[in-house]
């Protein structure tokens, strides 16, 4: 399988205060990744600075997508590589509609391929079966992004969004927090369903149950600013078992 | 009149001459058969000269200054007028009943006006609606309760060649909208507007009010609306004015038992507007609704001043004004909200948004309340700020540039005050010309 994400030694500073010292991460293609640890170890830090956000400061290491210096790249070049987060905290953007902003993010997609604009009848289709896979209702597309979306409607329609632009490398920031175990069930569904032999993705997650229903290839535990051990879906059976301070006891000794 | 006295009447203690003095002295040439407003004309000029035009030492004048438009003004007096290199005229819209109104004139006889509705101008005033004329002409200024801006409706008054009464009959809803088309040309110096809309009990109009005009052109215009027990007016007021265009306008609407007013104003041209609107909601359960949307964005200073006043019991008031500055451009909001003692059981909310595109935009926002009774409900708030910075970062993480992502947000923020206006054709036009003013503001700021 080709490496699609290979994080080297990556160091990264918020407000001046070091938070990763020094992280490592490869992600080949077809592999779910769960990223898992404790409040304030880094998690949503790595989220951010892989999407591009503004803020953050990255002082070493490198990080290379698809071949390419990912930290070099604009959020949305990063985006029309086929690079997609869903946030933690979707935003919510009154005026302008769902349907507008896919077919915007679909179109800025395919013209970085090289290909044209998708037709009007082509996209609909698109977007009602999606729509359906999410079990959304067709009419929250006219309304605006995310605008007054309960907490589980908005990381539904993060989920939406992802199926709709099929993206190669996906990070999913605390998707399942404020999930009731309905729409968790709904979002892993989503998630499986785009599951492919193409495509990685990296689940950020604090809890272990979206690992019920997604089961991850990879299970890494992070702590100060760098992962301290790696296993496969039983070590977050383990952690919920037992809980981080064994692991992180382990690891400083 | 001894010459020399006449050039000591027509200047004011710093030299300057008065430009109304001059512009009623060239008047007197050439207005006839308006003899039953002479008495009236006299009376507002007097009181014009003696209040002067508003000056920025008055507290509600405070961030506009009059001084380059009364400048103009004289120019246009001596003669010096710009050009008359007409504006591209607005396309006709469809499915409205158009009114063309020319340096406040209404340049032709109407054929046809839709049933329930009548648009007179002076000139062909039944005579049964001379005594209501008079009336709002003489109830346009209080007496009592004078303000700094009275000097403005005083000179309409002095120096107006015609009128507009638009009046309906009881109980008649005008199935299509009115758009009136105000333009100014270059052969009026100043260009005086004045509109009187008188509502019967129980009727209903659309009415929108579009104000353009040719390069340098100075308006000042005066409206009074009268609704009626149960009447609706939805009104619609844009100033697309040329670039180097300026606008005074003061509106004023009283609204009766149980009538409703919805007013959405936009102002996206002009490089000076000044619009004062107070709404009185005089009779038990009136209602108001207004929306308005500024662009000050090149070198225009845009001031718009709302008054919504409860006067009696029970009465609602909605107010949601947006603005966006850029470039140079300065906006100025002041928004009250008066509750009286007599309008207990009222119900009040003003909401002002502002969008600075560029630091060297301002916007100057006064957002107030003044209740005199205890039962009611009331809020009032404003923000001036950016784009939000994670809605930014959102758009961009899908995959749109960030000049893409500032335009589609800016667009956004004013669509929303745009929503409420009934002519479909006129809304998309105006968000047409808004979006592409922005797009060249958001490419060219980044």
């Amino acid at each position: 399988m080709s490496t699609l994400l290979e994080v080297s030694g990556l160091r990264v500073a918020v407000g001046g205060k070091e938070i990763l010292t020094g992280l490592d991460l490869v992600v080949r293609a077809g592999e779910v990744h769960a990223i898992m640890g404790p409040n304030g170890s880094g998690k949503s830090t790595l989220a951010h600075v892989l999407s591009g956000r503004d803020g953050y400061v990255v002082t070493g290491g490198s990080v290379s997508y698809q071949g390419l210096d990912l930290l070099a790249m604009a959020p949305e070049e990063r985006a029309r590589a086929g690079l997609f987060l869903g946030f933690q905290y979707p935003v919510e953007i009154p005026g302008v509609s769902n349907v507008y902003l896919l077919r915007s993010a679909l179109n800025a997609r395919r013209s970085a391929r090289g290909e044209s604009e998708i037709d009007a009848a082509g996209f609909l289709r698109l977007v009602k079966a999606k729509a359906r896979l999410m079990q959304m209702d067709e009419s929250f597309l006219q309304r605006g992004v995310n605008e007054g979306f309960s907490g589980g409607e908005k990381k539904r329609n993060e989920i939406f969004q992802m199926a709709v632009l099929e993206p190669v490398l996906a990070i999913l920031d605390e998707t399942d927090s404020g999930l009731d175990i309905d729409a968790l069930k709904i979002v892993s569904n989503g998630v499986n369903s785009l599951r492919d032999p193409a495509r990685a993705f990296i689940l950020v997650t604090h809890y272990q149950r979206l690992l019920d229903y997604i089961r991850p290839d990879f299970v890494h535990v992070l702590a100060g600013g760098r992962i301290i051990r790696t296993g496969d879906h039983t070590l977050a059976l383990e952690l919920e078992a037992d809980g981080y301070e064994q692991i992180l006891a382990a690891a400083s000794t | 009149m001894a010459p020399s006295t006449m050039r000591e009447d027509t200047r004011d203690q710093t030299g300057n001459r008065r430009p109304w003095q001059v512009a009623a002295e060239q008047l007197s040439h050439t207005a006839s058969g308006l003899d039953w407003l002479t008495e009236r004309r006299t009376a507002a000029l007097v009181r014009a000269d003696r209040l002067g035009l508003p000056d920025q030492s008055q507290e509600e004048w405070r961030y506009t200054s009059l001084t380059p438009f009364a400048r103009r003004w004289l120019d246009h007096l001596a003669g010096a007028r710009l050009p008359a290199v007409p504006e591209p005229v607005p396309p006709t819209l469809a499915g409205v009943f158009s009114v063309d109104i020319v340096d406040g004139m209404l340049c032709a006889p109407l054929l046809a006006t839709p049933p329930g509705l009548t648009i007179q101008s002076l000139q062909n005033l039944g005579a049964e609606w001379r005594t209501r004329v008079e009336a709002l002409l003489g109830s346009a200024v209080s007496p009592t309760d004078t303000s700094a801006s009275d000097s403005l409706i005083d000179l309409n008054t002095a120096l107006l060649t015609d009128l507009i009464l638009v009046t309906t009959e009881p109980g008649a809803s005008v199935a299509i909208p009115i758009h009136m088309r105000l333009q100014a040309t270059a052969a009026s110096a100043l260009c005086q507007t004045r509109l009187l809309v008188d509502l019967a009990a129980g009727s209903r109009l659309t009415l929108s009010l579009e104000f353009t005009g040719t390069a340098g052109v100075l308006v000042n215009a005066v409206s009074q609306m009268c609704l009626g027990r149960d009447s609706e007016l939805n009104l619609v007021r844009v100033q697309a004015l040329p670039d180097d265009g300026m606008l005074l306008e003061s509106t004023s609407i009283e609204a009766n038992d149980s009538a409703a007013v919805t007013v959405t104003s936009v102002d996206l041209g002009g490089q000076l507007s000044r619009q004062s609107l107070t709404v009185r909601l005089a009779g038990t359960g009136a209602s108001a609704t207004v929306h308005g949307l500024f662009l000050a964005d090149g070198q225009r200073h845009i001031d718009n001043r709302t008054r919504l006043q409860h006067e009696a019991p029970s009465t609602t008031s909605r107010e949601f004004f947006r603005g966006i500055a850029a470039d140079h451009g300065h906006g100025v909001f002041s928004g009250k909200i008066i509750v009286q003692p007599g309008a207990a059981g009222s119900n009040a909310a003003l909401t002002n948004r502002n969008l600075l595109l560029t630091t060297t935009a301002e916007i100057d926002t006064k957002p107030e309340l003044e209740i005199y009774v205890d039962d009611v409900r009331c809020s009032h708030g404003a923000t001036t700020g950016q784009l939000d910075a994670n809605a930014l970062f959102y758009l961009q993480s899908r995959g749109l540039d960030l000049s893409t992502a500032r335009q589609v947000l800016t667009a956004a923020f004013l669509r929303d005050s745009l929503t409420g206006i009934p002519l479909p054709e006129l809304r998309e036009r105006l968000e047409a010309r808004l979006e592409s003013r922005l797009q060249a503001q958001t490419g060219a700021a980044r």
